[in-house]
């Protein structure tokens, strides 16, 4: 069969969505789907069309069971933890604390607490705007503007901007390990456009998250930092 | 009341968001994003296969392709719960394949002596019926004009095999019909569909048909 041909491409994308073809005929047109941009695309259509009608199927809570074994499957967790509300609790206490201390007007933290976390090992940190862009519905969650990522021994961490960042020549950008509760400690510069390689010896010892504050050019001269926080990531052990 | 339409496409945002953070591997934004989507997967999921036991391990099959694929998703290209309900329909559908020598409806066929009766009236449970699911689909605006000019047969023929899962032959025991009957019902209904949801979009962009 020509594949190709519009409307035949049309129909078997329609029966396919709609679960009407089946075995062979549905492994065929899977098999097919990479190779058939047309094929794709009445694909897609077809999805865009008729999911919206599953809008109104009735939800079934899946038994806790079927999480846990998910985990299991994909990091090989015995168990895992339920989200914790309560140490996002204490972290925007410690943000409080901590923007008093540095003069931070502002400090937006309540979209960070729509998003708890599961207990999980080190990996990939994500740091999202601190606060919520300018029109953001309530409870949205912060675009993510870098990617950290840690070496298994927590010796070294790569970090990535995943938004355009946009720096004035004066300012740099300032990378924090923030502890549960003290100080937190410069892990030097990042840059604003490219990849940033950040060897510290320990970055992982007692960070609780990390933070992106902005400042003057050459970084905070007093290890404190001063500038506002741009970016902040919760780190799940 | 939000219409399931809006609906769908606020929670589009989000998800959208916590699928890109699940791509970069992300592990509580894909937790998040299971919470908010998992009962409405086992929903679809449970229509088509009708065993819990079995739904739930296609429910986490589904979950760990999701974060495997999640680096794959395009928001600029689907609507995130379309991509991640087809996943899961297709799954569900695929697990079918094996058990497709029972169809799951067999014991639900209309009572002979009262032709009458809506078919659908007899499918199974008390769970609401696909024709049930169809007219409250219906809320959503493009969609319940554009199902309303599908005739009766059509849309039946419709709702067995989208939320139930069953195959042309399937609906042709159901629905007592003739399967080329079957199978020219359910495409002219589709193609019905699919002109009327594109010139319901065109009404949409303030534009005229043609």
């Amino acid at each position: 069969m020509d594949y190709s041909r519009p409307e035949l491409a049309d129909r078997l994308a329609a029966e396919y969505v709609a679960g009407l073809l089946r075995g062979p005929a549905r492994r065929r047109l899977e098999a097919l789907l990479p190779a058939h941009p047309a094929l794709r695309t009445a694909v897609r259509a077809w999805q865009d069309r008729l999911m919206p009608l599953t809008a109104v199927v009735e939800p079934q809570m899946p038994s806790p069971m079927v999480w846990r074994r998910i985990e299991q499957r994909l990091h090989g967790d015995s168990a895992s933890a339920a989200p914790s509300a309560a140490s996002w609790w204490r972290q925007l206490a410690f943000w409080r604390g901590f923007s008093a201390l540095a003069g931070v007007a502002a400090l937006v933290l309540a979209v960070m607490l729509a998003n708890p976390g599961p207990v999980q090992p080190p990996i990939i940190v994500v740091l999202s705007a601190a606060a919520p862009e300018a029109g953001a519905a309530p409870g949205a969650i912060a675009p993510a503007s870098f990617v950290a990522s840690i070496s298994a021994d927590g010796r070294s961490m790569v970090t990535k901007p995943i938004t355009n960042v946009r720096l004035q020549a004066d300012r740099a950008l300032e990378l924090w390990s923030l502890p549960a509760s003290g100080a937190p400690r410069s892990l030097g510069l990042i840059a604003a456009d490219k990849a940033s390689v950040v060897q510290r010896g320990k970055v992982l010892e007692g960070t609780d998250a990390f933070a992106v504050t902005l400042e003057a050019a050459g970084g905070s001269p007093d290890g404190k930092p001063h500038g506002p926080v741009l970016y902040v990531g919760k780190l799940t052990l | 009341m939000p219409t399931p339409q809006r609906d769908w496409s606020e929670r589009s945002q989000e998800l959208s968001r916590l699928l890109a953070r699940a791509g970069v591997g992300d592990r509580a934004a894909f937790a998040t994003l299971y919470e908010n989507t998992s009962a409405h997967l086992l929903g679809v999921v449970l229509r088509i296969q009708r065993d819990r036991a079995q739904a739930e391990d296609i429910l986490q099959e589904v979950y760990v392709n999701v974060w495997r694929a999640a680096q794959s998703f395009d928001a600029a290209q689907s609507q995130p719960l379309t991509w991640l309900t087809s996943i899961a329909r297709n799954r569900a559908i695929d697990g079918l394949r094996r058990t497709q020598t029972q169809p799951q409806l067999q014991t639900s066929l209309p009572n002979p002596d009262n032709e009458d009766s809506d078919v659908y009236d007899t499918v199974a449970d008390d769970a609401p019926g696909p024709l049930d699911l169809l007219s409250r689909a219906s809320d959503a605006r493009a969609l319940a004009t554009c199902m309303e000019s599908l005739n009766a047969p059509q849309r039946q023929s419709v709702a067995l095999a989208f939320f139930d899962g069953l195959s042309h032959a399937e609906v042709a025991a159901n629905m007592r019909q003739p399967l080329g009957t079957v199978k020219s019902w359910v495409r002219r209904a589709l193609m019905s569909l699919k002109t009327c949801l594109e010139s319901a979009v065109r009404r949409d962009a303030g534009t005229t048909p043609g």
